[in-house]
């Protein structure tokens, strides 16, 4: 591995920081665990680079840091399946949620991870629900009495053209009945 | 005494309570028909009167009804009740465990802090009752918001790891929020409703102790014959000047209210929604929403589901009952009238649906009587309209003719006139002895209301401005009945209980109506019949004022001003239950760090970089969702969002990202790779954020 030239420095600072920002995310209350692994992930990180000059520090570094992180929790949940980011995220969430990285200071990216850890993760999942019983709801008929009837035959028989129709009729009928009365009736 | 449903309750006892009911109610309405019969038959009684007299049949019947209910509740909590469905339990074993219940709560965009702080009181006070191993608690979440839906899930996963209460306390978000608040309990009944013996439904503000659960599933568990029991929540934690004087007079008349109604109705009871505890399998086997008869689906979805599930259960030969002396049952009141109007519209609407129902040929009596009042409480506003334009008609002519002949100071005019005098004053008088009625019934507490003087100028204030607040009740009432019969729907708003204050230009645009129409009124009367305008002053008052009542109840410094002098005050404040302790603190899983705290997307960051949010986030989504894979759109929008920022893409977008399991690994992954000179400013502040966040660090 050769020297890091000065324009690289900064780059690989940067690496170091968010890398450390990330480990920091899980919550390791081990800091000196943080260190290490922050070391080891760096090494291995510029051995890459190395082979691959044309990925920046930050891209490498990460990429290493979060492949390595997501194998891990993959592992922890279940280690008879390929590693898969919802697998990840089931035994990262557990991690979390079960405060085990508080019970387990040293254990994060640790191979292979302890048992008790891996018997802890599996033996809670986070869950929607409790098992499914489904069950088939049917929908209650009412009988509404009369009014369905005539509110419903309203409905199917309506429309405009019946209302100008009826508006037609009663007007013609308005008008006869008062040329009949202008007619006969007013003296 | 304790009480059994099975063997105290005979059908004559029922038939003897409704009929005093209806007798004390009815004959205050003949009464005052006659008195109105009498005013009109001294100058002819034509069409109009007829028509006036009808009107106020249906008017005058809804305020001699509501006087009765606290009438008879009065006289209840003077004697006490014997008739209690809570005392069955009197005397029964507690050792035992009560029957499997799930607690239920569906939330749509309300405050995740103020929910998940009310169920953290509420699951350390069932964990106290020792009895806890009963009860499942899930939250329902028909969330829209990006934010809302991260804030839910961080603050279950925080709760269920402090309280150690995983695989008891579940959180479902549905993708398809179909058929609102009913839809989402019946895909929970549909999913799990045959693991548990009983229900209780829960609103995103309610509280409930642990001691009152358990007793709810325990009369359940000695009354098999009863599918319903619904507790009177009482309104608590008034901030704003409105919510104080809503809660005040929850405490002062609510109680004589609860006894009153479940005097008249006791096994027949009606069902609110919430903070009611349910039989499962007869409420899926009966209770399933039946349509309504109507042309869109739109019409034929039934809104106010409550009442028309306690129609239902009631048909399937299960007893609906009020816990109405039962504590520790809470909810929290609107803050200003403009969110409370808002709540009306939708059960206006929800209400008139019922209409269906008083004409069903299988429905129950007390529920036709539950759902005419329920439809009156809205119908009548109009209804009130109708009849003071014509009031006002029918004097202007008889004054005319009265005055062309000279007859004001003819004996029979004046005697009529002496009948109206009197109606008037029995109107006053049941509208505010209910008022008289609850400042009696408190008085023996008054020291948990501030102390007697305190109690009665609360009692006061409360009333003067009621009175003020109700002609813009009316005129908004009136306007939703109108809205609702054109057709007009209404939607599923989320109901806002923090954000109270209303500003001058808010309170003119939704208020300035009122003032315009109130000075032509008064125009027209000063004009044409000024006497008039002193029987419209109480109309017309609260119309000209409407803008800065509004603004002025809406006031949580007012609010607070008055508390600190001893008025509006409730006992839940001189001497707080635990389970309303500390509902304003902010859940540690949702805490902000202080440079934060004005990052806009907040949730919506920590989703994407946290590794806790976004694993949990993960975790929950379902391994079956069809839409999971990662596409060109999906990749699309990702790139947006790394240049640009969360503004610029919409909240459909994000919820998309939210819902695509694969797009929140790839994102979390890519934004941790990527130099900072190629993300959005944005970013830089969601990382450092997500460094100082206490969903990264140890809480």
């Amino acid at each position: 591995m050769g020297e890091v030239i000065p324009d690289e420095l900064s780059d690989w600072t940067d690496a170091c920081l968010r890398l450390e920002d990330y480990l920091n995310a899980h919550r390791i209350p081990d800091r000196e665990h943080v260190l290490r692994l922050n070391l080891a992930l760096v090494d291995e990180a510029r051995r890459e680079h190395a082979r691959d000059p044309s990925r920046t520090p930050l891209d490498v570094t990460m990429s290493l840091a979060t492949q390595r992180v997501e194998a891990w929790f993959s592992r922890l949940a279940d280690d008879s399946a390929p590693s898969n980011p919802r697998l990840a995220a089931r035994g990262r969430a557990l991690w979390f949620t079960n405060d085990l990285y508080e019970q387990f200071p040293s254990a994060f990216l640790t191979e292979p991870p302890p048992d008790s850890l891996r018997d802890a993760v599996r033996s809670v999942t986070l869950r929607t629900g409790p098992d499914l019983e489904l069950a088939r709801l049917t929908r209650q008929e009412v009988d509404y009495g009369p009014m369905e009837e005539i509110a419903s035959g309203t409905w199917q028989q309506f429309s405009w053209g019946h209302v100008l129709r009826a508006f037609l009729i009663w007007v013609c009928i308005f008008f006869a009945a008062y040329g009949s009365y202008l007619a006969f009736f007013q003296k | 005494m304790t009480f059994r449903v099975s063997t105290d309750l005979p059908r004559e006892i029922v038939s003897l309570r409704q009929s005093l009911f209806l007798a004390t109610g009815g004959g205050i309405t003949i009464a005052g028909v006659w008195l109105l019969y009498d005013m009109y038959a001294e100058g002819g009684v034509g069409a109009l009167e007829w028509v006036l007299m009808a009107l106020f049949v249906v008017l005058f019947s809804q305020i001699a009804f509501g006087f009765s209910i606290a009438l008879w509740g009065f006289l209840i909590r003077l004697r006490g009740e014997r008739f209690d469905i809570m005392r069955t339990i009197d005397g029964l074993d507690e050792s035992t465990s009560p029957g499997s219940t799930a607690i239920v709560m569906p939330v749509y965009n309300e405050d995740p802090a103020r929910i998940f702080r009310g169920l953290e009181n509420m699951l350390v006070s069932l964990k106290e009752t020792g009895q806890s191993e009963s009860f499942d608690l899930f939250i329902l979440s028909d969330s829209n918001q990006p934010e809302n839906w991260v804030d839910e899930e961080c603050a279950w996963a925080s709760l269920c790891s402090r309280l150690q209460l995983h695989g008891r306390v579940y959180y479902r978000k549905r993708r398809v929020s179909l058929h609102g608040k009913s839809g989402n309990i019946a895909d929970f009944c549909r999913r799990w409703g045959r693991r548990y013996r009983y229900l209780v439904i829960l609103d995103a503000d309610s509280v409930m102790t642990g001691k009152t659960l358990v007793r709810l599933a325990r009369a359940m568990d000695a009354n098999p014959t009863v599918g319903i029991i619904q507790t009177a929540p009482k309104i608590v934690r008034g901030i704003s000047f409105f919510q104080r004087l809503t809660q005040f007079a929850t405490h002062t008349l609510g109680p004589l209210f609860a006894a009153g109604s479940n005097f008249w109705h006791l096994a027949g009871g009606s069902y609110w929604g919430h903070n009611a505890i349910i039989r499962l399998q007869p409420f899926m086997d009966h209770c399933v929403l039946p349509e309504l008869p109507g042309r869109t689906a739109d019409d034929r979805h039934i809104l106010s589901h409550d009442t028309v599930e306690a129609a239902l259960m009631q048909q399937a030969g299960y007893q609906v009952w009020f816990a109405f002396n039962e504590d520790g049952s809470y909810e929290e009141g609107p803050p200003n009238l403009s969110e409370s109007l808002k709540r009306d519209r939708r059960w206006a609407q929800g209400n008139l649906q019922h209409f269906w129902f008083l004409l069903a040929p299988r429905t129950h009596f007390t529920n036709r009587i539950h759902m005419f009042f329920g439809l009156m409480a809205y119908l009548s506003a109009p209804l009130l309209v109708i009849f003071i334009v014509l009031s006002a008609i029918d004097y202007h002519g008889k004054m005319k003719a009265a005055i062309y002949a000279d007859r004001l100071s003819d004996p029979a005019w004046t005697e009529a006139w002496r009948n109206g005098l009197l109606l008037l004053s029995i109107t006053l008088l049941m509208l505010f002895g209910a008022k008289l009625l609850g400042w009696l019934h408190t008085l023996p507490r008054a020291r948990q209301f501030g102390g007697m003087l305190r109690m009665t100028a609360s009692t006061l204030l409360e009333t003067v401005t009621a009175v003020l607040l109700a002609p813009i009740l009316l005129w908004f009432h009136t306007k939703f009945v109108v809205l609702t019969l054109l057709g007009l729907r209404v939607s599923w708003k989320t109901q806002n209980r923090s954000d109270s204050r209303i500003p001058f230009a808010q309170a003119v645009r939704e208020y300035g109506m009122l003032p315009l129409a109130g000075a032509v009124v008064l125009g027209v009367t000063l004009y044409w019949m000024p006497v008039l305008t002193l029987w419209l002053s109480p109309i017309l008052a609260g119309w000209l004022l409407a803008v800065p009542l509004v603004m002025v109840t809406s006031s949580d410094e007012v609010g607070q001003w008055l508390r600190r002098r001893g008025l509006l005050v409730i006992p839940e404040e001189t001497a707080p239950p635990e389970v309303l302790r500390g509902l304003d603190a902010i859940p540690p899983a949702l805490v902000r760090p202080g440079s934060s705290s004005n990052l806009p997307h907040y949730g919506f960051a920590q989703v994407l970089l946290a590794p806790w949010a976004n694993a949990v986030h993960i975790a929950l989504l379902r391994r079956s969702n069809a839409r999971s894979h990662y596409t060109a759109a999906l990749e699309n929008i990702t790139q947006q969002l790394l240049a640009l920022g969360p503004d610029a893409i919409g909240r459909r977008e994000r919820m998309a990202l939210l819902w695509n399991a694969d797009a929140l690994a790839t994102l979390h992954r890519r934004i941790w790779q990527t130099p900072e000179e190629n993300l959005h400013p944005w970013w830089r502040e969601a990382m450092h954020a997500c460094a100082e966040s206490p969903r990264s660090r140890k809480e």
